[in-house]
């Protein structure tokens, strides 16, 4: 890092340009966001500022209904993801149990087929679950990650298995030696796992979509999606500020917790 | 040493019953429920699903709009994937070089993966809205009249492209960075003392050392192309004529709006076949660059 | 305090036996050295006692209990890891008291069996610090310090100090076996260092291939040690062992007269130590092959028909490669082995102990 080359000037400003085009639609939806909706997409500087939007947005949509939603189907899921995928993770690193090779190769599998393509038998078992339009409907296909199982096996693996004997000898069960000391020692990817897992289930629509037929149990993208369909007649200036309204709370941990961010997509992601 | 651990093996079982459990009836159960369901009938009003054979795939084969999506899959993955992963690449040697608001462009590049899909959609959605939009007020400027961006089958699925691109580069981007960063920097220093050109050491040194982080991505590009639909649902609903729908898409609207299940499942079987055969390649080809366990 | 008693221990993986029935006592408040070279079944055999593996056959007795069957929380034991296996996320303290806390411990004692072990190793100024602040040395106190506070009349360690530097490593020694006679510890020791067996243990068990091949106190693995193996590894240098056959025999054989030697086991060796030889007038003759200078002494390194024999001589010596010596030693220095490498009896002159 100390010492990175320097560019040259046409590559800088081929840089500026390509960042300036890539942040160029975001700027665009402040701008209609914060203009009245004439202004949308007519650039004059002189265009009077407004949170009309906003408010218009929030009267028309039950969006606390649905940041409350999404809040508790991305809470449902991560302390799932950490229970299962733990107690799973562990088995996996530190017993030894017949048949531990082929639990995981099935294990993997879900890597490759993630739920997201089996949308049509897994609403199936939901409506005879009785979980079609429920915060738990929408969560239960992805507690049992694979991606969190091969990630905490991985991590559990590195902690010294001398930790493992000292805390036995001292008097501690299975359990109490997984929570006490190779849950404490994995945190770092404990975070970065939490990080990816929550902006991807706070993202995440298709399955939400197919499950949720309530306005009652909508996440967000559920219904920023309907907020916006064309023939609501909603303006863009609203549909905007909506927009911005649906995204602001990810948005703003990820202007504040940026580096953390990063890190851990990749961190999650170069296995 | 090759201790056993003197722990019970049933402590291993119940340690993984849970997320087992789990797995079998969200993954592993709905798999062979697809293939059960593809070889029988829809059941229609309360009547039982009836054992057809293969009929629900003679009629995929059959099927123009199937050869269609199918066809758009490949159009969308060739249109998306090689473009972000060079703009990715790009992006990471800007922002690994001492070039100025280094941090801003880095935050630049990455916000748009930081976004729902559905949000980055509507934006989109406005940006190609005819006349009103920022697109066909920009080549208004050159004299261009109205296009219908999203409502013309020529220009709809790069519309889709463009916007994919445009979300999906900055996260490939900080793979290649970290890829970067873990170039030893004695090797830099090395080829400067030899006197090596630019790009010859980009060419000859960067590029096979972060291979493997090419190969990731790649994977993930391609398994995303047919995992993603949300912007579908949001910009086109696969239209105008199914000119944007896409494999995940058309089973979608198969099984939810003209609830024809046991063809959906018959789809979902291609869609699960295409994606074993991307595992085979992705542990086929890159278990042996890069080091998992 | 307690004794531990091991008998018929066996361990096997699979195909694989790595302990051959191993027997040995340790009695209430000794140091057990467990002795030998890596992949001997002497860290293997430590575990089964720990509760850490599982043994094949065999029993172990702690006292007259038998805690074959219980699990490694159950046996009332504290280990010293050769990493130390200090938790990186607790700090000195937290760590020292884990067991305590498991064991719910009332705060008040753990904090005063805290203090005293803090005072006993002397490490109060550290205990707010996490594991990677601290030195190699300071870490083994710190995991001493955990098998102090758990107050179990066994403790057991397994190579604690193989990942100290050579001086911190000598002072260690002298501190842990002044640690085990005050605390009045059963310790049983593993470690492949034949010094640290030497100058701390009760007792050494040295061990090669799963079984037992000596057990006793350190002098009498030195004096007498059971096998050319035992003698080869207790003592440095090493005892020289010639191979009595060749042109070696033929010079020990004119020899024999001089030096008083007994009847010498053809096809076995004649192990005589470093320290016992000397330069003679009379005596077996050698060939000087090159000279270690090492202060206070000097290894003179010859050759015997063809075999390589090192003699301790004092200070420095003026002898040079090439040059033809005699070696005598005292005929009870004289250590003879048959064929199979075993001690052969009948037994000469004791050493007066």
């Amino acid at each position: 890092m100390s010492r990175a080359r320097k560019p040259l000037v046409l590559e800088e400003l081929g840089a500026w340009l390509l960042g300036l085009l890539w942040v160029i639609p975001l700027l665009f939806a402040v701008w209609a966001a914060v203009h009245p909706p004439e202004f949308a997409a007519r650039f004059d500087p002189t265009a009077p500022l407004t949170l009309d939007n906003f408010a218009m947005a929030w009267e028309r949509a039950p969006f606390p209904r649905y940041f409350l939603n999404t809040f508790l189907l991305v809470t449902l899921i991560l302390a799932g993801q950490f229970i299962v995928c733990t107690l799973a993770a562990y088995a996996f690193a530190r017993v030894r149990f017949p048949g531990a090779d082929i639990v995981f190769a099935l294990v993997l599998i879900q890597l490759m087929i993630t739920p997201d393509v089996l949308i049509v038998e897994n609403y199936r078992s939901m409506a005879k679950l009785g979980l079609l339009d429920t915060i738990t409907g929408m969560g239960l296909p992805y507690v049992a990650s694979a991606f969190g199982v091969f990630l905490l096996r991985q991590a559990f693996k590195q902690v010294p298995r001398e930790l493992d004997d000292a805390a036995q000898i001292e008097g501690a069960s299975t359990l109490g030696i997984l929570w006490r000391v190779y849950v404490p020692v994995a945190r770092p990817i404990y975070v970065a796992y939490g990080l990816v897992s929550v902006s991807f289930h706070w993202n995440n629509f298709l399955w939400p979509l197919i499950v949720t037929n309530s306005v009652e149990k909508r996440p967000l993208t559920v219904g920023l999606a309907l907020f916006g369909a064309a023939e609501t007649g909603v303006d863009w200036s609203t549909i905007c500020a909506a927009t911005l309204i649906s995204v602001a709370p990810l948005l703003i941990a990820f202007l504040l917790f940026q580096r953390q961010f990063v890190q851990s997509f990749i961190r999650v992601g170069i296995k | 040493m090759i201790g056993t651990r003197s722990r019970h093996w049933v402590e291993g079982w119940l340690l993984v019953l849970p997320a087992l459990v789990l797995l079998v009836a969200f993954t592993h159960w709905p798999v062979i429920a697809s293939l059960i369901d593809s070889l029988n009938s829809t059941p229609r009003r309360g009547a039982a699903p009836n054992f057809v054979g293969l009929e629900n795939y003679q009629r995929l084969v059959a099927d123009p709009v199937f050869a269609k999506v199918m066809w758009n899959n490949a159009v969308f993955a060739f249109g998306t994937i090689p473009t972000s992963v060079v703009l990715a690449l790009l992006m990471a040697v800007w922002v690994n070089s001492a070039i100025r608001g280094r941090a801003a462009l880095r935050l630049a590049y990455f916000t748009p993966t930081i976004l729902p899909m559905i949000a980055a959609a509507n934006i989109w959605l406005f940006f190609y809205t005819p006349d009103y939009g920022l697109l066909d007020q920009i080549t208004g400027l050159f004299g261009f009249g109205r296009t219908n961006w999203l409502g013309n089958p020529d220009t709809v699925l790069w519309c889709i492209v463009v916007m994919t691109v445009w979300k999906e580069a900055g996260f490939f981007m900080i793979f290649y960075l970290a890829a970067l960063q873990a170039i030893p920097p004695d090797l830099t220093e090395a080829a400067s003392l030899d006197g090596t050109s630019r790009w010859y050491f980009f060419r000859r040194v960067t590029l096979p050392l972060i291979m493997p982080t090419t190969l990731f991505v790649l994977v993930n590009a391609v398994i995303n192309s047919f995992k993603l639909v949300d912007h579908i649902v949001v910009m086109t609903k696969g239209g105008p004529d199914n000119a944007s729908s896409l494999i995940l898409y058309y089973i979608y609207e198969t099984a939810f709006s003209f609830w024809d299940t046991a063809y959906a499942s018959a789809l979902t079987m291609v869609l699960l076949v295409v994606l074993a055969l991307l595992a085979l390649v992705q542990f086929g080809v890159l278990e042996r660059r890069i080091h998992y366990r | 305090m307690s004794s531990i008693s091991v008998t018929g221990l066996t361990k096997r993986w699979g195909s694989v036996t790595a302990l051959h029935g191993i027997d040995f006592e340790a009695r209430a408040g000794e140091l057990v050295i467990l002795l030998g070279p890596s992949g001997c079944g002497k860290s293997t055999t430590l575990r089964i006692i720990a509760g850490l593996e599982e043994a094949t056959s065999g029993r172990i007795r702690f006292g007259d209990r038998d805690v074959t069957a219980l699990p490694a929380a159950q046996r009332g034991i504290a280990m010293v890891f050769q990493s130390y296996a200090l938790y990186p996320h607790l700090s000195v303290r937290e760590n020292i008291v884990f067991g305590l806390k498991v064991r719910r411990l009332p705060a008040a004692q753990r904090e005063s069996r805290l203090e005293r072990a803090a005072e006993i190793l002397g490490i109060g100024k550290l205990l707010d610090r996490r594991p990677a602040e601290l030195s190699g040395g300071q870490k083994q106190r710190v995991a001493l310090g955990r098998a102090i506070v758990a107050q179990t009349p066994i403790c057991l360690m397994d190579e604690p100090l193989s990942n100290l530097d050579a001086q911190l490593r000598q002072d260690m020694r002298t501190e842990i076996r002044a640690l085990q006679r005050r605390l009045g510890m059963t310790m049983l020791y593993v470690t492949h260092d034949q010094t640290e067996a030497m100058t701390m243990a009760d007792q050494v068990i040295l061990m090669r291939d799963g079984r037992i091949e000596q057990k006793g106190r350190p002098a009498d693995l030195y004096m007498r040690p059971a096998t050319g193996f035992v003698a080869r590894f207790v003592g440095t240098p090493p005892m020289n062992l010639l191979a009595l056959e060749g042109a070696a025999l033929t010079a020990l054989e004119s020899a024999v007269p001089v030096l008083g030697l007994p009847p010498l086991p053809r096809g076995g060796h004649l192990g005589v130590r470093p320290e016992s030889l000397r330069l003679a007038d009379a005596g077996l003759p050698a060939l000087v092959a090159t000279v270690e200078y090492l202060g206070a002494d000097s290894i003179v390194l010859c050759e015997v028909g063809g075999q390589r024999v090192a003699v301790r001589v004092d200070g420095a010596t003026d002898l040079a490669p090439g040059n033809a010596v005699r070696l005598a030693w005292r005929t009870e220095d004289t250590h003879l082995f048959g064929p199979d490498g075993t001690r052969l009896a009948p037994e000469r002159v004791e050493v007066a102990a």
